[in-house]
C-alpha cells in the first residue's frame, strides 16, 4: 500500500473502497465498445486500477457510455443507471455522448447525454485511445476524493427535472418513477 | 458476363435493359409487374440468394427506385465459376406519390424483413406483407425520415435541441 495514503484511508475507509473497486458495466453502445475488450484483457488490463467488467448493472457502479446513443438505446441507458446501486459513477466515452460527434443532424441518435442522465466525467475523442480510459479513471480518482463525482446524487436532487427530459422524448414512459416526483417538486416550491 | 443469361432474358422478357457495368455484375431494369417473374426465373436460373432489398429516393423524378441484389450459392466443389461471381442487381421504379408495391416474399422469404425496413423508413406499403410493423424506430416521423425530404437539421432542432439542459434549469 501506498503509504501517503495511509492517513486517507482512515479518514475514509469507504471512499477509498470505492475508488479502487471500480465495476464497470458491460454496455455496448456505439462503436466505442472495441476499445474496451483490449483494455480489460492482457494488452492493457484494467485490472491495474482496479477496474473489472462485470455481468450486471446490479453488481456494477461504473458506467461507461461508449460512442453514439440511439433514441432505442437511451431507454435502456437509462434503465441500467436506475438499476445500478449507489455509489455510481457514469462516464461518456467517445464526441458522441458530448454533442452528437458525427451524428449531429441524425434524426434518430440523441445530442447531448447529460440531459438524460447525470455525467461524472467525459472522455473526449473519436475514438479515445484505450490509455484514456485510464487517465479517466484516475481523473475519477481524484473526483471521488474531493467529493466531486455526485453525478448519482445530482439524479436524486434533481429527478423531477431528468424524468421531465427522459418524458419530453419518449412521450410517456413503461417504467414507474425511480424516486417520488412530487415531493421534490414541494421541496422546491 | 454471363452472356447467356443475357441472352436469355432478354428473349423471355420484353421491355428489360441487361447491362453489365462491371465484369461480375449485372444491371437489369424492368417494368414494376414483370419484377415478380424476373425474379422467379432468375431463381429457378440458380440464383438462389436475395442479399438485400433497398431503395433510391430520386425527389426530381418524383419516384422510388427498388433494387433488389442476387447472388448464386456456391457449388458442391467450392470452385468459382462465372454464375457464382456475378451478382445480380434488379432495379425498378414506382411511384412517389402512391408508393405501393407487391411483396416478394412468396419467391423469397427472406424479404421479409428488408420490406419491413423499407415501409418504416421510406414509407413504402407492400402488399400482401404479413406484418408490416415497426422494426428499427423508436418515435413516430411525420415524413419516413429516409425520404429526401426529410429535414434531418430542422427535425433535431425542433426534438432534441428543445429538451433544456438539467443544470442550466436549475439555476
Amino acid at each position: 500500500m501506498d503509504r501517503n495514503q495511509i492517513i486517507k484511508w482512515l479518514k475514509a475507509p469507504a471512499k477509498m473502497g470505492h475508488k479502487y473497486s471500480l465495476h464497470a458495466i458491460y454496455f455496448c453502445t456505439g462503436c466505442g465498445i472495441i476499445e474496451v475488450p483490449p483494455v480489460i484483457t492482457a494488452r492493457w488490463d484494467a485490472e491495474r486500477f482496479g477496474v473489472i467488467p462485470v455481468a450486471t448493472p446490479r453488481q456494477a457502479n461504473l458506467f461507461l457510455i461508449t460512442g453514439y446513443v440511439s433514441v432505442k438505446t437511451l431507454k435502456a441507458i437509462i434503465r441500467t443507471y436506475e438499476q445500478m446501486p449507489s455509489p455510481k459513477f457514469t462516464v461518456g466515452f467517445g464526441s458522441c455522448p458530448i454533442n452528437g460527434g458525427m451524428y449531429w443532424d441524425s434524426y434518430n441518435t440523441i445530442k447531448r447525454l447529460d440531459k438524460y442522465i447525470p455525467i461524472d466525467g467525459w472522455i473526449a475523442g473519436c475514438m479515445p485511445r484505450p490509455e484514456a480510459i485510464f487517465v479517466a479513471v484516475t481523473h475519477l480518482w481524484t473526483l471521488i476524493d474531493k467529493d466531486m463525482a455526485d453525478g448519482y446524487k445530482r439524479y436524486r436532487s434533481n429527478y423531477h427535472l431528468y424524468r421531465a427530459n427522459q418524458e419530453q422524448l419518449f412521450g410517456e414512459l413503461e417504467w414507474p418513477p425511480l424516486f417520488p416526483l412530487e415531493d421534490q417538486v414541494e421541496q422546491i416550491a | 458476363m454471363n452472356r447467356s443469361l443475357k441472352e436469355k432474358l432478354e428473349a423471355t422478357f420484353s421491355d428489360i435493359k441487361v447491362a453489365a457495368p462491371e465484369d461480375d455484375r449485372m444491371v437489369i431494369t424492368t417494368r414494376k409487374d414483370a419484377v415478380l417473374s424476373v425474379l422467379n426465373f432468375l431463381k429457378t436460373g440458380g440464383y438462389q440468394h436475395l442479399g438485400l432489398v433497398s431503395c433510391v429516393d430520386w425527389i426530381e423524378d418524383n419516384e422510388f427506385e427498388l433494387v433488389y441484389i442476387l447472388s448464386a450459392y456456391l457449388q458442391d466443389n467450392y470452385e468459382y465459376s462465372i454464375k457464382e461471381k456475378t451478382n445480380i442487381i434488379l432495379k425498378t421504379r414506382i411511384s412517389r406519390e402512391n408508393p405501393q408495391f407487391m411483396t416478394i416474399i412468396p419467391v423469397f422469404a427472406n424479404a421479409e424483413p428488408y420490406e419491413r425496413e423499407l415501409h418504416e423508413l421510406f414509407g413504402i406499403h407492400f402488399e400482401g406483407h404479413p406484418r408490416q410493423i415497426p422494426l428499427l424506430l423508436e418515435r413516430d416521423y411525420s415524413i419516413p425520415p429516409f425520404r429526401k425530404d426529410f429535414d434531418t437539421r430542422e427535425y433535431v432542432k425542433e426534438v432534441f435541441d428543445n429538451i433544456p439542459v438539467v443544470e442550466e434549469k436549475k439555476k
